[in-house]
C-alpha cells in the first residue's frame, strides 16, 4: 500500500510510554487527521515518521518505503513542523531554492509556491525578520514543492490568519483530488470537520478512537439532531411518545434532541405522520463537545 | 549535496557575531604586530629585528596558531550541531533527502573548510604587512608545508568541539567546555613541564606531550623550526618551549584525538533522537 503505513509503533522515555504500539495508515486521496490532548503522542509519531525519532520497536513505510534506509523517499515528502525553525540567516527564497535544488525540483517551482502563499514580495527578506505568519507561511510553501505524494503536517494553521487557512485548506483539498496522501496532526477541530476523511484519536500513547469525524461525533455525542418548528406543542407531543429520545433542550424555536441510537429517520418519519410542521431538520455534529467528551472517556478509561 | 551543506555552514557559520568579532579580533592582532614592529624603533629592538627581518613573515603565520585561530576553531565547531539543535533547524534538513551521516559530514566540512579560509586570509594579511613594512621575504618555500601543519594541528580541538556540541547540543556550554579543555590542557601542560624540570623526572613530559594542546600548539613550531633564523620567532610564540617531542608525537596526538572525537560525535548523530526545539 502506497502512502503512509505506521505499524505497531512503540517509543518510551524511561518509563513513559510515548506511544504504546500505534499503527495508523493515511491513503493516498485522503486527509487521515491525528487528534489528542497535549502529550498524547501526536508529535512523537510524527517525528518517527520523519525519522527525527528512533522509535523501539514497530515499522514505518512512506510509499511502501522505509524512510530509516531510504531516506531519498523524502523527495516525495512534504513536512511542515509544529512551530517551523527555519535558518534565520536565509532568506524565504533562498531556503525555498534551497530545498528545491535538494529536492530536485525544477526551480521556476519556486515561484509558484511563494505565490501560493503569498509571499512573493517579502520572499528576498530574511526569515529572522519574519513574523510567526510569514515563517509559517514559508514553511507551508517549502512543504507543497515539488508536488509531493505525502503531506505530513504538525499543527500547520498555528499562527497563520483566515485568509491563508482557507488558501491551505483549498491547497490541500486540490491535492486531495490528484491522489496525495495528507497526513495532519492538529487542534484545529473546524479543519479537521472540513478536510477529515479518517480520524485517529490519541491519548497516552495508545489509539483510542480511529474512524471518520461523523463516527467520531456519533461514538462520543450520541445522534443529536436539531429540529427547527413553530409548531412546539406537536413537536413535544411526539416527543413524549418516543422512548428513543433521551434528551430535549429548547431554544427559540430550536430544540436539540439526543437520540439513544441511530434513529434519525424513523424519528423524522414520526414527525411527518404527526403532521409537526418542520422548517429545519439536521444532524448536530459538535466536533468539539464530541472531542471533550472523547478526552473525558479516555481519561476514565 | 554535500556541497550545499558545506556551502550552507560556512554561511551559517559566518553569520554569526561571536565568529565575526573572533575574526576581527585576530585580524587586528595580525595587522597590530606588525604596525607596531614597524613604529617602535629603539635600538634594542632593530637589533633583534635586524637578523629576522626577512623571515617576519612567520610573525603572522604563526601568531594564530598560538591562540587566537584555536578559539576561532572552537567557536565555528562548537556551535556547528548544538545550534542546529537549539535552534531547531536540524529538523528542516534531516526531513529531507539528507542522512544524519551527509549531514554531519557536510557541516563538519563547511566549518573546517571556513577555519581554513580565515587562516588563509591570516596569512595572507601576514605576507603582505611584512613584504610592505620589512621588504621582500625569504624562505617562503616553507609556506605551504606551514599552513598544512597549522590546519592540521587545528583538527584537534575542531574535532573536541564538534563532538562537545553534537553531545551536549547547547552552544555555549559547548563553547565553554571545548575551551575550557584548551585553555585547562596549556596550565596543566606548564605545570607538568614545570615539574619535570624541578624533579628531573620525563614521565612529567610525557604526560605533557599526551595532552591535546600540545599536538594541537607545537606542530607548527616544530616545522617551523627548520626555517633557518626561525628560532627567536618560534620561542617568542610558542606556547610548549621546553617538552622534547617531535613532529610524529605531534601528528599521532592530532590523529588520535580528532579521530575518537569524530568517532564519539558520529556514534552520537547516528544512533539519537532528534528532541524537539531545546531553546
Amino acid at each position: 500500500m502506497e502512502g503512509v503505513e505506521v505499524i505497531e509503533l512503540k517509543k518510551s522515555y524511561g518509563r513513559r510510554k510515548a506511544l504504546a504500539g500505534i499503527s495508523l495508515r493515511a491513503k493516498p486521496g485522503k486527509v487521515t487527521v491525528i487528534l489528542g490532548p497535549n502529550g498524547a503522542g501526536k508529535t512523537t509519531l510524527i517525528r518517527s515518521l520523519m525519522t527525527l525519532i528512533f522509535p523501539d520497536s514497530g515499522q514505518v513505510r512512506i510509499l511502501g518505503r522505509d524512510p530509516f534506509r531510504h531516506k531519498e523517499v523524502f523527495n516525495r515528502v512534504g513536512y511542515v513542523q509544529e512551530l517551523p525553525n527555519l535558518p534565520p540567516f536565509m532568506s524565504g527564497r533562498e531556503l525555498l531554492e534551497f530545498s528545491a535544488r535538494i529536492k530536485g525540483v525544477p526551480r521556476e517551482e519556486v515561484d509558484h509556491v511563494l505565490e501560493l502563499v503569498d509571499m512573493r514580495e517579502n520572499a528576498n527578506r530574511k526569515i529572522a525578520k519574519y513574523s510567526k505568519g510569514m515563517t509559517q507561511r514559508i514553511a507551508l510553501a517549502e512543504a507543497l514543492l515539488g508536488e509531493p505524494d505525502v503531506l505530513v503536517m504538525d499543527e500547520p494553521n498555528v499562527g497563520t490568519d483566515p485568509v491563508l487557512n482557507l488558501r491551505l485548506r483549498q491547497e490541500l483539498e486540490k491535492r486531495k483530488r490528484e491522489g496525495t496522501s495528507i497526513l495532519i496532526s492538529t487542534h484545529e477541530l473546524e479543519e479537521v470537520k472540513r478536510l477529515g476523511d479518517e480520524v485517529y484519536f490519541l491519548f497516552n500513547g495508545k489509539l483510542f478512537f480511529k474512524g471518520t469525524v461523523e463516527e467520531l461525533v456519533l461514538r462520543f455525542l450520541g445522534v443529536r439532531v436539531v429540529v427547527e418548528t413553530c409548531d412546539r406543542e406537536s413537536l413535544l407531543g411526539v416527543l413524549k411518545r418516543l422512548d428513543y429520545v433521551m434528551e430535549v433542550k429548547e431554544s427559540g424555536n430550536r430544540f436539540l434532541i439526543r437520540l439513544s441510537s441511530d434513529k434519525r429517520e424513523e424519528f423524522l418519519r414520526e414527525l411527518v405522520l404527526n403532521e409537526v410542521r418542520v422548517r429545519g431538520f439536521f444532524l448536530d455534529q459538535s466536533l468539539e463537545e464530541a472531542y471533550e467528551a472523547a478526552v473525558r472517556e479516555a481519561v476514565r478509561a | 549535496m554535500i556541497g550545499e551543506l558545506i556551502v550552507y555552514e560556512m554561511r551559517r557559520s559566518v553569520a554569526r557575531k561571536k565568529v565575526v568579532s573572533l575574526i576581527l579580533i585576530t585580524v587586528v592582532f595580525e595587522v597590530g604586530i606588525y604596525v607596531a614592529l614597524s613604529q617602535v624603533r629603539s635600538p634594542r629592538i632593530e637589533e633583534l629585528i635586524s637578523p629576522i627581518q626577512p623571515i617576519l613573515w612567520l610573525v603572522g603565520v604563526l601568531l594564530p596558531q598560538s591562540l587566537l585561530l584555536h578559539f576561532i576553531t572552537i567557536s565555528i565547531s562548537s556551535g556547528s550541531m548544538s545550534e542546529e539543535y537549539e535552534q531547531g533547524t536540524v529538523d528542516f534538513f534531516l526531513t529531507k533527502a539528507i542522512t544524519r551521516l551527509k549531514f554531519g559530514i557536510g557541516k563538519l566540512l563547511g566549518g573546517f573548510i571556513l577555519v581554513s579560509l580565515i587562516y588563509i586570509l591570516m596569512v595572507i594579511l601576514a605576507i603582505t604587512f611584512s613584504s610592505l613594512l620589512f621588504g621582500s621575504q625569504e624562505y617562503l618555500n616553507f609556506l605551504p608545508g606551514l599552513i598544512l601543519t597549522v590546519l592540521f594541528s587545528s583538527l584537534t580541538f575542531f574535532s573536541i568541539a564538534f563532538m562537545v556540541g553534537e553531545l551536549v547540543r547547547r552552544s555555549s556550554l559547548a563553547f565553554l567546555i571545548s575551551s575550557s579543555v584548551l585553555i585547562g590542557s596549556i596550565l596543566v601542560g606548564a605545570v607538568l613541564v614545570f615539574v619535570a624540570r624541578l624533579t628531573g623526572d620525563d614521565l612529567y613530559n610525557v604526560i605533557a606531550i599526551a595532552l591535546p594542546s600540545w599536538g594541537a600548539t607545537e606542530l607548527p613550531f616544530l616545522y617551523a623550526g627548520g626555517i633557518p633564523n626561525a628560532s627567536l620567532i618560534v620561542q617568542a610564540l610558542e606556547i610548549f618551549p621546553a617538552v622534547p617531542g617531535t613532529q610524529i608525537d605531534a601528528v599521532i596526538l592530532t590523529i588520535g584525538y580528532s579521530g575518537i572525537a569524530l568517532i564519539i560525535s558520529f556514534v552520537s548523530l547516528l544512533t539519537r533522537d532528534i528532541p524537539k526545539r531545546i531553546a
